[in-house]
């Protein structure tokens, strides 16, 4: 996969030039806090809108999502809601004088199991700018948690994602012994999972989006956070249908070429009915963040018509693979060489991507989960205000 | 480069006048911060400026306001607790200061919960974030002892805020609670109590930041002092102590 995004060096060699998705993020542009922390309001960031047709690339601001879509259009939220999902953790190691500390992050359930104790974590050592992945943990391994809660690591967690080419191991797959259950204690002892790029420590609330509803997500789904009250309410006085769809993000961490692992999701008949009726009349199926590509296109028949669903889903969309009923979405920028930048090529094609990853790093967009937005959309020019 | 002494203080009111002058003297003596202040533009100004000295977080909001407390509570977490909070911000009132039978009671129920509630609401919100020996200080006048003609709404609250303290540190032997006046200073503030009239004579923030520094780096007790008449060396020269 990773291959496949990577072409030949910008020609001149000028820096920052995009001749390919293979690009250096400048380091101002990573996005290292909430707006909202420096007084901007959350529908105050940019908007890069493209055009993946015509290469049209338009520079305005998440309040003027509205402005961009019509009544015949369908927009799909993602109603997961953000856990604290990094806990802290003590490992003993033998003979050393004193536990280690260190931060586990709870990744979601392990798939298609039906123990609610059973859950993928990600081990992490604490560095003096955040943490890192820990590497050499052991089966068998017993992490202390605070207020008598513990992690057992069991296995490495499957075979395809959890490997590294030098045998180490990310993922686990961990019995937790949380008093009241996991859910409730991430909730009292949890922080929200942060990288070295986010400086500080935010509450949970920034992490929010507002629809969140159904907790679950070990990471922001962080498109939807630009979304306001306000634009939601001038969304439905023009007609815009809004539907939700549920999926519950894993961490984030993945190194290059590890493909995605499996996450929870539920599509409702409501939202399938809403999503092929906007299809019908011709309106385009516009997903806000890749979690809801990602949920939409597993339930989605060949011509693209959904139906209801809900499990959990191991679908990696790939441009040889394609979309069968998403037109546009809506996305934060993505890191070069990032395993989403296939599933963006699948719907707005690399020439195009390359367009518009030039124009944002041109335009000093900033990367990351609290940064900017980009909504690709077709027929753009025909509904902007 | 300045030595970091590991040591995190919370500044409220951060974005000018003495919250500004203390945040850039300690970030030259190595401390951590945590700034607060509801202008975000001067706000995210001075983090970036600090930001080349020491590690500054900045979160613009208003300690009024009990999300913008509990955000900062997380954020001191994330730095492992606080060993100082500086509660700086505080109001006027209406300017010019009307006499006392004039008062608007709106205006100066707004005085009292910027000036009293507002800063014991941030150290109640950030008490299990304090280290062992942590230092509490509140910023009053001499406004709160002296009865100047039209200051009785700003004054009272200061008064109010002073006994506060007071009681403050006699409850919690375990922490020091400073209330600090700072005098008169070329402040926006200053300007605002005295409109059209030329301040120039009054010192800057500047030179009031020894004081706060041997208060807070010191091993004074708890009590009331003035700031220029604190000695570096942290023997007061003069003081009402508690």
């Amino acid at each position: 996969m990773t291959a496949a995004l990577r072409v030949r060096d910008a020609a001149d060699g000028s820096p920052g030039a995009v001749d390919a998705l293979d690009f250096v993020l400048p380091e101002e542009l990573v996005a290292r806090e909430p707006p909202e922390a420096h007084g901007l309001a959350r529908d105050r960031v940019r908007l890069l809108v493209s055009d993946p047709d015509t290469d049209d690339v338009r520079h305005l601001t998440a309040r003027d999502v509205p402005d961009i879509l019509s009544h015949d259009d369908v927009l799909v939220v993602n109603a997961s809601a953000t856990i604290n999902a990094a806990l802290d953790g003590w490992r003993s190691e033998r003979g050393a004088a004193s536990d280690e500390l260190i931060a586990l992050h709870l990744s979601s359930p392990v798939p298609w199991s039906d123990d609610d104790r059973r859950w993928v974590v990600e081990l992490r050592r604490l560095t003096a700018d955040g943490t890192r992945p820990l590497l050499d943990a052991r089966a068998g391994e017993r992490i202390r948690l605070r207020s008598g809660g513990s992690a057992t690591l069991i296995a490495p967690f499957s075979d395809r994602a959890a490997g590294l080419p030098n045998g180490s191991v990310r993922l686990w797959e961990a019995e937790l012994t949380c008093p009241g259950g996991v859910m409730a204690y991430a909730a009292e002892f949890g922080a929200p999972i942060r990288y070295p790029y986010v400086r500080e420590r935010w509450p949970l609330y920034m992490y929010q989006t507002m629809f969140a509803t159904d907790p679950g997500s070990a990471e922001m789904p962080s498109a939807g956070r630009p979304f306001t009250a306000d634009i939601v309410m001038r969304l439905q006085s023009k007609g815009v249908v809004i539907a939700p769809i549920v999926l519950h993000t894993g961490v984030a961490s993945l190194e290059a070429g590890e493909p995605p692992y499996p996450e929870r999701f539920r599509v409702a008949a409501c939202t399938a009915d809403a999503v092929n009726q906007a299809r019908q009349r011709g309106g385009r199926v516009v997903a806000v963040g890749t979690t809801v590509v990602r949920a939409l296109e597993t339930v989605a028949a060949p011509d693209g018509t959904l139906s209801a669903a809900e499990g959990w889903t191991d679908l990696v969309i790939t441009p040889e693979r394609g979309a069968r009923v998403v037109d546009a979405l809506m996305t934060g920028f993505h890191e070069p060489r990032a395993s989403h930048l296939a599933m963006l090529e699948a719907i707005a094609g690399r020439r195009h991507l390359e367009v518009a990853y030039r124009a944002a790093l041109e335009s000093r967009y900033l990367w990351h989960e609290f940064g900017d937005v980009h909504l690709l959309i077709r027929r753009m020019a025909a509904t902007a205000g | 480069m300045t030595t970091n002494n590991g040591r995190t203080a919370l500044i409220t009111g951060a974005s000018r006048g003495l919250g500004l002058a203390l945040a850039r003297g300690l970030a030259t003596r190595g401390w951590n911060l945590i700034l607060t202040a509801r202008d975000a533009e001067r706000l995210r100004g001075v983090r970036d400026e600090l930001a080349t000295i020491t590690h500054v977080a900045a979160l613009a909001g208003d300690v009024i306001d009990p999300t913008h407390r509990e955000a900062l509570a997380v954020l001191a977490r994330g730095h492992a607790g606080l060993d100082a909070i500086i509660n700086n911000a505080g109001t006027l009132g209406p300017s010019p200061q009307p006499p006392l039978l004039e008062y608007p009671l709106e205006a100066l129920v707004e005085v009292f919960l910027a000036n009293v509630l507002a800063p014991l609401a941030v150290i109640q919100e950030l008490r299990h974030e304090l280290k062992p020996h942590a230092r509490i200080i509140n910023v009053t006048s001499d406004a709160a002892v002296n009865a100047y003609p039209r200051w009785g709404g700003y004054g009272a609250s200061k008064a109010a805020l002073e006994q506060l303290s007071a009681v403050l540190a006699v409850e919690n032997p375990d922490i020091r609670v400073y209330w600090v006046d700072p005098g008169d200073m070329r402040t926006d503030m200053h300007q605002a109590a005295y409109p059209g009239e030329d301040i120039s004579d009054r010192p800057l923030p500047e030179t009031k930041v020894p004081g706060f520094v041997t208060v807070l780096e010191g091993d004074l007790p708890s009590g009331r002092y003035v700031a220029s008449e604190i000695a570096p060396a942290g023997i007061v020269t003069a003081s009402v102590a508690a």
